[in-house]
């Protein structure tokens, strides 16, 4: 056990010190992700004003920015395509030669990667709340409890990135079905606009994916849209998709190393 | 008890088949029809421990297939591989400890790290212990002169360089099983010769060894076995020597003369000998059957009569026993 441990924690290393290889990746990050930010705190101060739209006031708004600023640098920073590539390219079959869970070991150099997002991530959040003051968490334990949310994003945007990498092994192509998966993510998170201005029905369907939780979910336990037993709630859906997700990549697999194919050298 | 076996192993791949351009597109999009192929066709193999076995054959032949069917990369369409008593595929990471796999077109650096921490993960990946892997560090260092481009990014190695971190890579856990996948592939003379040697000591150490190449030498010098396959079928199985022995039936001497050689006078003259004229005007070669004359026979009368200026004799040559066995002219 210690030993496979062992090689996880490698795995996350190396994957985090492959990021930070590339400065420039982490300038850009930040540049893009805190120039979003910046337009739609913009934005939402125009709409909104000192009213309220669908019950986010101008205060909890600014938290709402930050906090799918946080989540948007967590999942489209870490570094998908290199799982999609070893596959397209043939380097797959390196990978199958190493005495390691295949699922495990890409898990692991996804949370290595995903943490490479950490600084980005930090510089982003301390000069948000220099320039927009936002308010704190309606309590102590709601403010764990979004912690708690965002690690759960972890597993839940592996599960998301496993399972659209691992159709390359039917499809032989990634930019499409990435786009798709990041279309969906924007969309359905909340990161575009909170999900509370949309339809019951849209609503209802996005309840129904795993997408929610990638800034609704963290914003709503912050800012007490939702109480504690709510919260919870939203918790245990979360682990539900982790696990959910986790299996379904797993039985993907088995069905996908049936299909490797590599030709050529 | 052998070490690697495969019974009638074979790999079927489907194959789109579309006709070029845009009309052959739009035509697979809207009914779509597949080709099926076979790279690699009941195949039956046995490895002994402590073998060194080259697996040759052209190229599309279903080498690296084949490799990576024994290795479990590829689950068979049909047939068994069990190697170590284990079905590679089906029980993959329980496989993958004991077997050590280099693919010489593909590397299993980490890009963007230096070639040290690579190795390091593979360390963790195989549970080698500190002391094991100081010590086979330092033997590669010393075989492989792996020190110099330890620290180095693996992106920035020649590629020399990357095959040698490669095979460290390959051996690191101390394999009781080896495949190497070509690997001297585009690589030059010196670091060939060197990476051949240390081949030589690894086999010489007792481990199995699978290795393909097109490199002929790389065969003669370091396997004792050769697996000859064509078209996915195995063509010729066993020693070296005994293919050298049973196929090469002729040998030959270059004569250089005074002067213009005649080759059809010549051959009337030697009616036993097959002559053929050589590069120069002056030079001849003589083709004689190794079991009807001996060399010395042949000299002795050749330099009797004709009195040439030197002469030198044509090694027989693995070589060209394999054309002719891809050619289809020898059978088994």
């Amino acid at each position: 056990m210690s030993h496979s441990i062992a090689v996880d924690r490698a795995l996350v290393v190396i994957a985090f010190k492959r990021r930070l290889a590339y400065k420039s990746h982490w300038f850009f990050g930040l540049a893009i992700g805190g120039g979003s930010m910046l337009i739609a705190m913009v934005m939402w101060q125009n709409l909104i004003g000192s009213g309220t739209l669908s019950g986010y006031d101008w205060d909890s708004m600014r938290a709402y920015t930050i906090i799918g600023f946080v989540a948007a640098t967590m999942v489209f920073g870490a570094a998908d395509w290199t799982m999609a590539d070893r596959i397209l390219d043939g380097h797959v079959a390196v990978d199958l030669t190493k005495p390691v869970d295949f699922q495990r070991a890409r898990a692991a150099e996804y949370i290595g990667s995903m943490l490479s997002t950490f600084p980005t991530a930090v510089m982003g959040v301390v000069a948000a709340w220099l320039l927009f003051d936002p308010p704190g968490p309606v309590s102590p334990l709601a403010g764990l409890l979004t912690v708690v949310s965002f690690a759960f994003m972890f597993p839940l945007a592996f599960g998301l990135t496993y399972l659209s990498t691992l159709v390359c092994f039917w499809t032989k192509r990634y930019l499409g079905i990435m786009w798709l998966r990041e279309a969906l993510l924007s969309f359905f998170s909340g990161l575009m606009i909170p999900l509370a201005f949309m339809p019951g029905w849209l609503q209802a369907v996005a309840w129904a994916l795993p997408f929610p939780h990638f800034t609704t979910t963290p914003s709503a336990i912050y800012l007490g849209r939702v109480d504690t037993a709510g919260a919870l709630g939203l918790l245990a859906a979360e682990a539900a998709w982790a696990v959910g997700l986790w299996v379904l990549g797993w039985l993907v697999f088995r069905s996908a190393v049936k299909r490797v194919t590599v030709h050529g050298g | 008890m052998p070490i690697l076996e495969a019974q009638s192993l074979t790999k079927t791949f489907r194959r789109p088949d579309k006709a070029s351009g845009f009309k052959g597109a739009v035509k697979h999009l809207m009914q779509r029809k597949y080709k099926n192929y076979t790279a690699v066709d009941g195949i039956d193999l046995s490895i002994e421990p402590g073998e060194s076995v080259a697996y040759v054959g052209p190229n599309g032949a279903g080498k690296s297939t084949t490799v990576k069917l024994l290795t479990g990369i590829l689950r068979p369409s049909e047939g068994t591989v069990r190697v170590m008593g284990r079905d590679p595929h089906t029980e993959r990471i329980a496989n993958a400890h004991d077997i050590g796999v280099l693919f010489g077109q593909r590397t299993q650096l980490w890009w963007d790290l230096p070639v040290e921490e690579s190795l390091k993960l593979l360390k963790h990946m195989y549970g080698v212990s500190d002391a094991d892997y100081k010590r086979r560090i330092e033997k590669f260092d010393e075989l492989l002169d792996l020190g110099e481009f330890m620290p180095a990014l693996a992106r920035t190695l020649s590629l020399g360089q990357r095959m040698r971190a490669d095979l460290a890579c390959a051996l690191i856990h101390d394999p009781k099983m080896v495949y190497l996948d070509e690997p001297t592939i585009g690589l030059d003379i010196s670091v060939k010769d060197r990476l051949r040697a240390f081949l030589r000591e690894l086999v010489n150490d007792g481990t199995t060894l699978l290795l393909t190449s097109h490199d002929l030498a790389d065969i003669e010098e370091v396997c004792e076995r050769i697996v000859v396959i064509d078209k996915g079928a195995i063509a010729y199985d066993g020693s070296i020597d005994r293919l050298k022995a049973h196929y090469i039936t002729t040998k030959a001497v270059n004569l250089y003369l005074e002067g213009a050689a005649d080759v059809p006078e010549l051959a009337e003259k030697f009616p036993d000998y097959e002559w053929a004229a050589g590069e120069a005007p002056s030079e001849v070669t003589v083709t004689y059957e190794s079991g009807r004359f001996t060399t010395a026979e042949v000299l002795g009368s050749l330099t009797a009569q004709l009195s040439p200026r030197d002469l030198s004799l044509s090694e027989p040559s693995i070589e060209d026993v394999i054309r002719r066995l891809y050619a289809g002219e020898l059978t088994k």
